[in-house]
């Protein structure tokens, strides 16, 4: 033994007479207690073995009651009809996945709609509407080389609060329970396509190519869905075509590229994400292309859905002229130690939205007069229709607390702000877990602002949910 | 105690601390990490079940794939949820510094931090797979005899850890291991500002993957100390897993079998 070794032998010695005075460390042995009794037994594991096949299903049915309340003397008052004051919804969801053969699965997700409503008349075949979400056959001839095709929710973007690269959501959303973005990229329709993907121990490639198969229609409202319609219109009216990879660099850095082509149109994305420590992650989602800005693409689908008049002219200044126009969700989430509440904290830019000038523009075509109120709406029903933010600069803080106060109650928030004005979109949502398989919840959405501001000029000033499910 | 008991717990005392200079804090955590983990890939079902107050509340149920990327020594891990029926589905990839989390209903894949809370009272580094070795700086801070779970008194070698790189979920950790049979006994975890988090006892001593492994580790709030969750595996078996699993854009492709 080295003669180094003496010292710690020797301490080692005076440790042990200490731990045999002590017989223990003191107080290390107290921990015990705060075992509960009913796990000082040993638990096997379940005899019966949890099912390992059908592990993607989903099914729940849920009611959700909302209240809805409306502001009176808007500087721009919209066109009628008013919007609903309150909406009774029962809903069953389903999702699964079928595996027809070694290699070959079937996918399907619906939900099935009953809804009355204030002004819906009851009964109709309103009352009644299916949401067609992805019905698809995905095979895998080679290992991890797979072909899918039928209907498919084909997302990107890592942002919580705005994607710029996830161009398939474009009209796709329908009748949404939330505002929330999180819960706006569930509530939609995918899109009829081939994809094929490969997947490497480096990284992934995917194709994909949807095809136009039905002409373009209006916007849709909530007084005019179709019962059984799988509205292929909204996702279908024409050809699209998406190319992405991403490559794994090691040491967690795997950007994903993206080139997305439709109408004469291309555009590029990129997807970067970081981890900065154990508690923060940053991320930035960036998307850029040619394109007119946000009021002539508007105007140009309203005129081209025979919503807006063919020759009507606008009553907003024009920027006819296609730009290079970037889109940018940049932000970080943050974990707190002890109390596990995410934030998520995002810039959005959009430079084909509105600038504080067309913002100005907005409110002086519309104050004073109601001629013009049904274009200036029209802009913004376009830009909640393609699921972009309608001002130019804003930012979105989102917040997520499982076990807030009392155990089983998860709280969600999110503040979207215009920077422009300083308006906000908040919302706030309790979901209580009573069991495994039912759920308690509730959501509180609020529009604030001035009455010359993005959200303080909507007609909606806020609304309450209050909702059920059972999970089977 | 009379002075020839204290010259017996000396002597033995001077016998276990030889062969921790023998060995050293490092081998320990290896030989302890071996005991946990096998270094081939495997499949275990997962169940966890809370209790607050004393009384169990709640129970979720995942499917967890491992296996060693053989670069860093550090295990990568894919889960997938299997209960409760609204949760079914979802699923995590922890591979180095990345943590995807998937959710079927919105089909994205979003990068969490390992803080982030999923899975009831654990954090994501609590049950998941890890090598301690690879990600802690070990060193014997002294032998003790502690009771285990089951009230059985063990003597171990007291591991003090600190984080060796920032993949470590916590920054200091303590660690008990029995001597010879290097079975975890007890763990403490602490926060960046020395506060106690979690404390976790390792119990359930069975065979498990070719070897006796702790099939049960029960997990202490130790900022709330009225929650506890307890670990357990089962369904363990070997299985290969192909390195492509491991990337983001496999998860929604993620098959349980």
């Amino acid at each position: 033994m080295r003669a180094r070794a003496w010292p710690a032998l020797l301490l080692a010695a005076a440790l042990g007479w200490a731990v045999a005075r002590a017989d223990e460390p003191p107080g290390e042995n107290k921990d015990l207690d705060l075992i509960p009794k009913a796990a000082q037994t040993p638990q096997a594991p379940a005899a019966e073995a949890p099912v390992l096949a059908g592990t993607t299903r989903k099914l729940f049915l849920e009611n959700a009651f909302t209240q809805a309340w409306t502001r009176d003397g808007l500087l721009v008052p919209p066109p009628p009809p008013r919007p609903s004051s309150w909406q009774e919804r029962l809903l069953f969801d389903v999702r699964d996945e079928w595996r027809v053969a070694g290699n070959v699965a079937l996918n399907y997700s619906g939900r099935l709609n009953l809804r009355a409503q204030d002004g819906l008349d009851f009964p109709s075949h309103q009352n009644v509407t299916n949401d067609l979400r992805e019905a698809y056959a995905s095979w895998e001839p080679l290992e991890r080389a797979f072909v899918d095709a039928g209907r498919i929710n084909l997302k990107s973007g890592v942002a919580l609060g705005f994607n710029p690269t996830d161009f398939f959501k474009t009209r796709a959303v329908v009748e949404p329970l939330s505002v929330d973005p999180v819960v706006l990229r569930e509530d939609r329709l995918g899109t009829l396509m081939v994809r094929a993907q490969r997947i490497w121990a480096g990284g992934s490639l995917t194709a994909a190519y949807a095809p136009a198969v039905a002409s373009t229609r209006a916007i849709y409202t909530d007084s005019d869905l179709h019962s059984f319609d799988p509205m292929f219109d909204r996702t279908n009216a024409q050809d699209r075509f998406v190319l992405k990879g991403s490559v794994d660099f090691g040491s967690s850095f795997s950007p994903e590229l993206l080139a997305y082509h439709d109408n004469g149109r291309t555009r590029f994305g990129l997807n970067l994400t970081e981890s900065v420590s154990q508690s923060v992650v940053a991320y930035a989602e960036w998307s850029g292309g040619r394109r007119a800005g946000l009021i002539d693409e508007a105007l140009s689908f309203g005129r081209a859905t025979g919503t807006l008049p063919a020759g009507a002219p606008s009553v907003l200044p024009l920027d006819p002229q296609q730009h290079f126009r970037n889109e940018l969700a940049a932000g970080a989430s943050y974990t707190t130690t002890e109390t596990k509440i995410t934030f998520n904290l995002e810039y959005h830019l959009n430079e084909a939205a509105f600038s504080r000038k067309d913002w100005n523009n907005w409110f002086l075509a519309g104050i004073g007069t109601r001629r013009a109120a049904g274009q200036l709406w029209y802009i913004r029903a376009y830009a909640a229709d393609q699921q972009e933010p309608i001002s130019r600069h804003s930012t979105f803080l989102r917040a997520d607390w499982v076990d807030a106060f009392v155990p089983k109650l998860e709280l969600t928030g999110f503040v979207d702000a215009d920077l422009l004005d300083g308006s906000a979109r908040l919302q706030l949502t309790a979901d209580y877990y009573l069991s495994d398989h039912w759920t308690i919840g509730g959501v509180l959405l609020a529009e604030a602002g001035s009455a010359r501001s993005d959200f303080g000029s909507l007609a909606q000033s806020g609304s309450a949910l209050l909702k059920v499910a059972r999970y089977f | 105690m009379n002075w020839p008991t204290r010259i017996v717990f000396s002597a033995l005392a001077l016998l276990a601390a030889g062969a921790a200079l023998a060995q050293t804090a490092q081998e320990i955590v290896a030989a302890t990490d071996r005991v946990r983990n096998p270094d081939q890939p495997f499949r275990s079902v997962l169940t966890l079940t809370e209790y607050v107050g004393g009384k169990e509340r709640d129970h979720d149920v995942l499917a967890v794939f491992s296996k060693v990327d053989t670069t860093s020594g550090q295990f990568r891990n894919l889960v997938q949820y299997l209960e409760p029926a609204r949760d079914a589905g979802k699923r995590v990839l922890l591979d180095g510094h990345s943590l995807w989390f998937f959710d079927p209903d919105s089909k994205v894949s979003v990068r969490i931090s390992p803080q982030q809370r999923l899975i009831g009272q654990a954090a994501v580094g609590d049950i998941l797979t890890v090598n301690l070795s690879i990600d802690y700086t070990a060193s014997i801070a002294g032998v003790e005899a502690i009771d285990d779970a089951a009230r059985k008194s063990r003597q171990c070698w007291h591991l003090e850890m600190k984080a060796a790189n920032d993949l470590a979920t916590y920054s200091r950790v303590e660690y008990w291991v029995e001597q010879g049979s290097f079975y975890p006994v007890k763990g403490k975890f602490y926060s960046d500002s020395g506060r106690l988090l979690k404390i976790v006892y390792f119990r359930n001593f069975s065979e498990r993957l070719g070897a006796i492994r702790p099939a049960e580790q029960i997990i202490i709030d130790a900022v709330d100390t009225s929650l506890a969750t307890t670990a357990t595996f089962g369904e363990s078996a070997f299985r290969d897993v192909p390195e492509g699993w491991f990337q983001r854009d496999y998860l929604p492709r993620l098959q349980i079998k």
